[in-house]
């Protein structure tokens, strides 16, 4: 019976273990450089450990938290995510010195949330674990260090925070009115009461309010505007934490309650389409007129909160495994951005399109994790980025969204033309560019951007088992109990 | 003078009882309503916060009147973690308007105007 639970719960306990052991190296002074390996090696841990019980299958807590094949693969993916963001704050050189450690350990706190997050199957576990993943992100937004001409990190913090706390508490007042209609918090339980109700206004209302706190999470578009001033107030790779994890788990959390919804249900469809259409015109549009490479990648990441919806449109399995390869890919690909964001940032001040000329002779490598990550988010084949957009339109365009793909295709177009514009710099930018010292990169700096440029073509040139996969894992989500 | 409270607490009484789930709702949704429009409009940053608080606490009360209403428990304990969570959300929040606070001397949503388009 033991070793059951621990076997099913083993990459939550290696990961509640390390985050423990880098509480206890915070509490020393000067200890950056061991909460870092701990960290590292906490990572390291959870991803065989999820590598391990990837089959394993239980219901635990009450029936509140289940592990199986769908919550294990993501775990896999927060996991592999862990491990990136820690190789790539090498030095966590933008955080004030005296807290840097804690950086580690916010990290891994929020990771634990995320963790939590794909195994909850009761509306009590997903709140803790929602809001045990995005406190600590406020934190370390506000832990940048302040100096001449970087001032906006309190700002940002703060404007995070209260936008996040907001979404919190609209998302909790809707989960009331779901709780309300079907006098259970489970959550499989409240999607198989809700169908027959709902179009009622209360379900609407209800469902209405908890996908809002959820798409301030993914950034869709009336709930984007924190988007561009967290990324551009956070450090380089904080930025990155926020760009990539969070997307994820709201996807998730997006589907298991999307499944409540038939594909008929006329009146939620359109909802979704015209969100969908918004975040992709308003992200592509704003992307354009972008000088800072933050701001691009936060605006960007609205179109992309657009494109993931295309999924939810469709309101059938195909839709829902495409989002989350979509979103899955999108983790691994704004990282790579974010890598070289970070390196190329000398002092880890932001950094503007210009700042990337003459990239290829400063750092090839550098150079080629960009071109691949941009070409990956504008959707290039052979990455991962255009299978999933194929993937999205096709769930579309098969229940019959034909606008609504012609629009997505459009975008991708516009997009193109500032993804461009960032190779460019970095491949033909100014001959006389006044900075052309050589970036010189670490062996773990190496390791993390081919790692990441093998992931995003290996994902992108085998959609098929990937997607079959997630299509697999999905019917214990999908299907009614 | 000293007969009016007996006086009144039946008629008090009776009015409770009549106090349904759509009165707990409606007061519920007018909380949520007062914090939201709150947060959008206070242009200090602690009033903001009382206003999330507001909207938090519609969501507790809207969850113990279903609560009562349907007769089961589980919505009981929601209602106790959304009190942990929220109290967890103020330590965190006023650590940071706490931060901005020392190096601003000022707290107002309008001086924090440096970030836009």
């Amino acid at each position: 019976m033991i070793q059951e639970f621990i076997m099913a719960f083993l990459p939550e306990l290696v990961l509640l273990a390390g985050v423990l052991a880098v509480f206890v190296v915070t509490l020393y002074n000067d200890r950056v450089a061991r909460a870092r390996a701990v960290s590292l090696a906490t990572a390291a841990a959870l991803v065989v450990s999820c590598l391990i019980t990837l089959r394993s299958e239980a219901t635990l807590f009450d029936g509140a938290y289940r592990v199986d094949l769908f919550s294990q693969w993501l775990k896999l993916a927060f996991g592999v995510g862990y491990l990136a963001v820690i190789l790539l704050g090498r030095r966590v050189d933008d955080i004030r010195p005296d807290i840097r450690p804690e950086f580690f350990l916010f990290l891994g706190i929020s990771m634990t949330g995320f963790v939590f997050l794909a195994s909850s199957i009761d509306a009590i576990t997903l709140v803790v674990s929602l809001e045990l993943s995005s406190f600590p992100l406020f934190l370390l937004v506000a832990m940048r260090r302040e100096r001449e001409g970087q001032r906006m990190q309190m700002e940002s913090a703060i404007k995070f925070m209260m936008f996040g706390v907001a979404a919190n508490g609209v998302m909790l007042f809707g989960l009331s009115y779901l709780y309300g209609l079907t006098s259970t918090t489970s959550i499989p339980l409240m999607v198989q009461r809700l169908q027959p109700v709902i179009d009622g206004p209360l379900a609407l209302a209800g469902l209405g309010l908890t996908f809002a706190g959820l798409y301030y999470k993914l950034a869709v578009f009336p709930f984007h505007f924190w988007t561009p001033d967290v990324y551009q107030g956070a450090s380089n790779e904080t930025a990155g934490i926020i760009a990539s994890m969070p997307k994820l788990g709201a996807v998730v959390i997006l589907v298991r309650f999307a499944a409540a919804a038939t594909p008929d249900n006329q009146l939620i469809t359109e909802i979704l389409t015209v969100l969908a259409v918004a975040s992709m015109f308003y992200g592509n549009l704003v992307a354009l007129v972008q000088r800072d490479l933050k701001r691009l990648l936060g605006f960007s990441t609205i179109a992309h909160a657009g494109y993931t919806l295309l999924g939810f449109v469709a309101l059938d399995e195909a839709g829902f495994s495409a989002s989350l390869y979509y979103m899955t890919g999108y983790l691994f690909m704004v990282l790579a951005c974010f890598v070289v964001i970070s390196r190329v940032s000398r002092d880890g001040e932001n950094v503007a399109i210009e700042d990337l000329h003459g990239l290829h002779r400063r750092s090839p490598l550098l150079a080629l994790t960009m071109v691949i990550g941009i070409f990956a988010l504008a959707g290039i084949p052979p990455f991962v980025g255009f299978m999933g957009k194929f993937a999205l339109l096709n769930a579309a365009f098969a229940r019959g969204h034909t606008v609504l793909v012609i629009l997505a295709v459009i975008n991708t177009a516009i997009a193109a033309y500032y993804y461009l514009r960032v190779v460019h710099a970095s491949f033909f930018g100014d001959r006389d560019a006044t900075d052309q010292m050589p970036i010189a990169l670490d062996g773990s700096t190496r390791a993390l951007c081919i790692g990441l440029i093998a992931i995003v073509i290996l994902l992108g040139v085998t959609p098929a088992p990937v997607i079959d996969a997630i299509t697999t894992s999905l019917a214990s989500v999908v299907a009614v109990p | 003078m000293s007969a009016l409270p007996t006086a009144t607490l039946p008629t008090v009484l009776a009015a409770a009882s009549a106090v349904g789930l759509q009165h707990y709702i409606a007061l519920a949704a007018l909380l949520f309503a007062i914090g939201f429009v709150g947060v959008l409009i206070r242009r200090n940053t602690l009033v903001v916060y009382m206003s999330l608080e507001l909207m938090l606490n519609a969501a507790i009360l809207a969850t113990v009147a279903f609560t009562r209403y349907n007769g089961t428990v589980e919505g009981n304990v929601f209602v106790f973690f959304i009190i942990t969570v929220a109290a967890a959300e103020v330590a965190v929040g006023l650590a940071i308007i706490v931060a901005l606070f020392r190096k601003r001397h000022s707290v107002d949503v309008g001086d924090l105007a440096t970030l836009n388009n």
